[in-house]
């Protein structure tokens, strides 16, 4: 204890103490007012009173509170449940997305921020120069640019006008209303401030999942392909068709079947695509886009099923999903309730931006999605007047002009980071690479009103209104799932499928200076993969093929995902006729793989044929023993899924070593140019001489069971160098392998880290690779005569670290299990003890 | 009593200021050593009550935020990789240091302004 000095006057200070005084008032004055070598400004952060301290504050909500929100016509009432679900009645559907964008605000502000920035190429505002090269692969996309101009242009009595209006007015409610307590902490952290939220931003929040959604092709891979073994075998690499059909619109067929043909030989390098494929990994660069790591394959995929009353216990229609994203804090997804009198009563997840709800269900039907990962972009070699500045462009024997504008980079200060000037054909960005120009095309460029099918969806008191609801939906295209209360069930994948000339693909680079490889249009609705009520009782995607090449020869993409999670579901709902919303719940974490089913058995005879002939070692018989001994399922106590994993990714590597290019192949950490689908792979175990199999590295010829044997063999010696014995912990799954979700900057003390987790590359919950993507929500509906729902993501809905929902769901997510979720259908319906806190909002200001 | 009513009354006025913003901190103390109140080791005073107004307010925060202050702190000292003990005492010491260096600026420049520095 300090004792307080005795009352005296004041002695005066002497020149020494003065000067300390002023050099650490200057000092601290400046850390406290900005931020310096990695350090946040200390005086907002550590200012109990306003500061970050004050979060602790706000992590909860008030039990009863109120507030205004300009434009709202009728008093608002929010109930918000001990699951941090709002559930909102309004009297309008405007009034709804008004309180909604309040809400969204209050609890995921700087995601709001973030996501913005990201698509309109502004993160050097609040984050520096750092971010300058993100930013300049934004702008030269240019979703921000056309999301600006459609906002601009937009019918402002349109559905998504509206909706985005109402939005904005909510979420600026909140932002003209904070307390300094409630700023979130990464903008402190930054030392910014939260900017106002415009209409257009919700336009370009779909622009970004565009982006997540519909940006991959496989036209790079096989073209780095062809570039080193020629067409012949990169088409065989890269098929247009899965050898394996288990397509989404059933095709009649009670088993998958197998397409598989013999892969051609590697062949000669291939010059021309050599070119190509460099130019087109530069477009792609310059546009941020990169071609996924074979270990993120099947990173961005999703589930979905439903099944008819007919094969369910309680003769119910039911429906499951679950979208496979990045996994982030917070999460992508927020849940809310929107209940309108005499208008939508609709809860499920949405976008943090996007009014409504995008994945969910009303008091009648329930949807979902999937990623249909068709081929909507193309590029175009195109022919200019001046390489080094153009101006102009050929079409048909003529100049046209080009579009042409300059993009301002700012940094923190405000200062200009750099210049771009940017070009445009009719057909989207035009970049430049050496001497040449390309320019792309891409179906979210035709977006106008993105993001306005979801809010007629909200609304569908049918399959048949629902479908109706999002037949004219662009991109990205997505495989929509439905189930109504009359025991309907229905798929479709929709988005625009561009009409290609010529041969219809659109996996080659075409000619630019003529209007006849433009696309001829879209593919009629007609025409989609679509199945409703089939006799097999279900429906199911999991990303794969839409249909059956032999049923329906329209192009929508190639190189599909192997169909692992595909066949799991299927082969699952085939043997079960009396489904539960628990079993359906089990089967969205099921730990069992096709991919396993697929490939154990022939590791397991290579190394009995190899024993047979004398000619497998010790490590082989032991490995061979312990690959044995697994029931091929990624539980988390699993102590042989390491094992597989490790054989896969060596399999792999060693198989598709005429992948590397040539100068790289002596270095053990080269990767292979493009990795084949492992369905390729498993179409190749049918001919064991294949040339394939042959490592180019070695002096002798590999055959097959060579291969296998070898890489099980590293398998185990990897698995046993970094693991420990497999009879030790460190085998187990869970030990292995984690799920990893990062906090949206990446700091490792706002993120939940080597999480335990059940399910390995494409099982049905996947976790693939580093564990950073998986189920970003899982969802089970049962339409009974009342509707019953339960869901989960990994997350909470808080962005306040300090908040009991910043994360509380993961727990959960982990272990499988998922939330009733509540759908009451008036306030009083809500049970009271569930209720944590009322707002009420009023119009005004 | 008076030492001791003018030290609460600082440190009301430093946990008032704090409300507008930190900087209300060195505003303060400044003001408060430009004064020079008849209190001994003014500057020293200034920064035990800045330091206790502060620590008031992180009492505050504990009460109404209803048990996630130690949630935060955790979540905060590990973003700034330190101990969450470690990120309050710096608070603290953060607030003492900037009354303590104000004050002793506003003593001195009262002083130069009288005349009567050493």
């Amino acid at each position: 204890m300090v004792p307080l000095p005795m009352t005296q006057p004041s002695p005066s200070l002497s020149r020494a103490r003065i000067a300390l005084a002023a050099v650490l008032l200057a000092g601290l004055g400046y850390a406290g007012a900005r931020p310096a070598g990695g350090v946040p400004a200390l005086g907002g952060l550590l200012d109990p009173a306003g500061g970050a301290w004050a979060l602790a504050r706000s992590a909860r909500h008030p039990a009863r509170s109120s507030a205004l929100i300009p434009g709202l016509t009728a008093p608002v009432e929010v109930r918000t449940d001990d699951r941090g679900v709002p559930h909102v009645f309004a009297a309008t559907e405007e009034d709804a997305w008004r309180a909604q964008g309040y809400l969204v605000a209050r609890d995921r502000l700087f995601q709001l921020e973030l996501q913005r920035r990201a698509t309109a190429g502004t993160l050097g505002e609040f984050f520096g120069p750092g971010a300058l090269e993100a930013d300049r692969a934004a702008r030269r996309r240019g979703l921000a640019r056309l999301a600006d101009r459609n906002a601009e242009r937009a019918d402002s009595g349109s559905l998504i006008a509206r909706a985005a209006r109402a939005y904005a007015d909510g979420v600026n409610a909140w932002i003209d209303a904070m307390p300094r307590s409630a700023v979130p902490l990464e903008f402190r952290l930054l030392g910014r401030r939260p900017t106002r939220w415009e209409p257009k931003h919700t336009y370009y929040l779909f622009a970004q999942m565009a982006l997540t959604l519909a940006y991959e092709d496989e036209t790079l891979s096989r073209l780095r392909v062809r570039a080193l073994v020629g067409r012949a075998a990169a088409d065989g690499l890269f098929p247009l068709n899965s050898p394996i059909q288990e397509p989404i619109q059933p095709n009649g067929q009670g088993t998958p079947r197998y397409d598989v043909v013999a892969l051609p030989p590697p062949g000669l390098p291939d010059t021309v695509a050599d070119l190509a494929s460099r130019e087109r990994a530069s477009i792609d660069l310059a546009l941020g886009l990169q071609p996924r790591r074979r270990d993120q394959t099947d990173a961005i995929g999703s589930n979905n099923w439903a099944v008819s009353p007919r094969r369910t216990a309680a003769g119910n229609a039911l429906l499951a999903g679950d979208p496979h994203l990045e996994l982030s804090l917070p999460s992508i997804w927020y849940e809310i309730h929107l209940h309108v009198e005499n208008g939508p009563d609709v809860a499920g997840v949405t976008f943090a931006g996007s009014p409504g709800v995008i994945i969910g269900f009303n008091r009648n039907v329930a949807w979902s999605f999937t990623n249909t990962g068709a081929d909507v972009r193309d590029y175009y070699v195109e022919t200019v007047d001046d390489p080094s500045r153009p101006s102009r462009y050929r079409l048909d024997g003529e100049w046209k002009a080009l579009e042409r504008w300059v993009e301002v980079f700012h940094g923190t200060r405000g200062e200009s980071l750099g210049l771009d000037t940017l070009y445009a054909t009719h057909r989207g960005p035009l970049l430049r690479e050496g001497a040449r120009w390309m320019s792309v095309r891409w179906t979210p460029f035709e977006a106008v009103e993105p993001g306005a099918e979801f809010l007629i969806l909200d609304r569908a008191g049918s399959i048949a209104q629902w479908l109706d609801g999002w037949k004219d939906y662009i991109a990205p295209a997505q495989n929509g799932i439905v189930a109504d209360r009359g025991g309907s069930i229905a798929i479709r994948s929709t988005g625009k499928f561009p009409l290609r000339p010529g041969d219809g693909r659109g996996d080659e680079i075409r000619n630019g200076s003529i209007s006849s490889s433009d696309w001829t249009g879209y593919l009629p609705l007609e025409r989609y993969p679509f199945a409703q009520d089939p006799a097999q009782g279900f429906l199911a995607s999991a990303n794969q093929q839409p249909v059956d090449p032999r049923m329906n020869g329209s192009y929508f993409g190639s190189n599909w995902y192997s169909p692992w999670r595909a066949l799991r579901i299927n082969q699952i709902l085939r043997a079960d006729s009396s489904v539960t919303p628990e079993s359906m719940r089990r089967y969205q974490t099921d730990p069992g793989s096709a991919r396993a089913d697929a490939f154990v058995p022939a590791f397991l005879a290579a190394a009995a044929r190899l024993t047979l002939a004398g000619r497998a070692d010790s490590a082989l018989n032991r490995a061979a023993i312990l690959l044995g001994e697994w029931d091929r399922r990624y539980t988390r106590e699993n102590r042989r899924a390491v094992l597989f994993d490790r054989a896969m990714t060596a399999l792999a590597r060693s198989v598709w070593d005429e992948l590397i290019p040539p100068d790289e192949r002596k270095d053990p950490a080269a990767r292979a140019v493009a990795y084949p689908e492992e369905m390729v792979l498993l179409g190749l175990l049918a001919d064991s001489a294949s040339a394939w199999w042959d490592d180019v590295r070695t002096s002798g010829v590999e055959r097959r069971d060579d291969m296998l044997a070898a890489a099980l063999r590293s398998g185990l010696v990897s698995a046993e160098r970094d693991l420990g014995p497999p009879e030790g912990d460190g085998w187990r799954w869970e030990q292995a392998h984690h799920a990893n979700v990062f906090h949206l900057l990446r700091l490792p003390a706002l993120s939940a880290l080597e999480l335990p987790v059940q399910g390995g590359p494409s099982t049905l919950g996947p976790s693939p690779g580093r564990g950073t993507h998986g189920a970003s929500w899982r969802m089970v509906v049962e339409l009974g005569p009342e509707v019953r729902a339960w869901g989960i993501y990994p997350g909470g809905q808080s962005g306040n670290p300090a908040s009991p929902h910043y994360l509380d769901r993961l727990p959960r997510w982990l272990d499988g299990t998922l939330d009733p979720v509540l759908f009451p259908r008036s306030i009083e319906e809500l049970p009271p003890a569930r209720v944590r806190s009322a707002l009420s909002l009023r119009g005004g200001r | 009593m008076r030492s001791l009513l003018g030290f609460v009354a600082l440190t009301l006025a430093f946990a008032a200021g704090t409300l507008i913003g930190w900087w209300m901190v060195p505003a303060t103390a400044a003001l408060w050593g430009a004064l020079r109140p008849s209190i001994g080791r003014p500057a020293f005073v200034a920064a035990l009550a800045s330091a206790l107004a502060w620590a008031c307010w992180l009492v505050v925060d504990v009460i109404v935020g209803h048990g996630t202050f130690g949630v935060l702190a955790a979540r905060l000292a590990g973003v700034m990789q330190v101990p969450s003990v470690g990120l309050i005492a710096l608070t603290l010491v953060f607030a003492g240091l900037l009354a303590w260096s104000a004050a002793a600026l506003g003593l001195g420049a009262r002083d130069w302004v009288l005349g009567t520095g050493k």
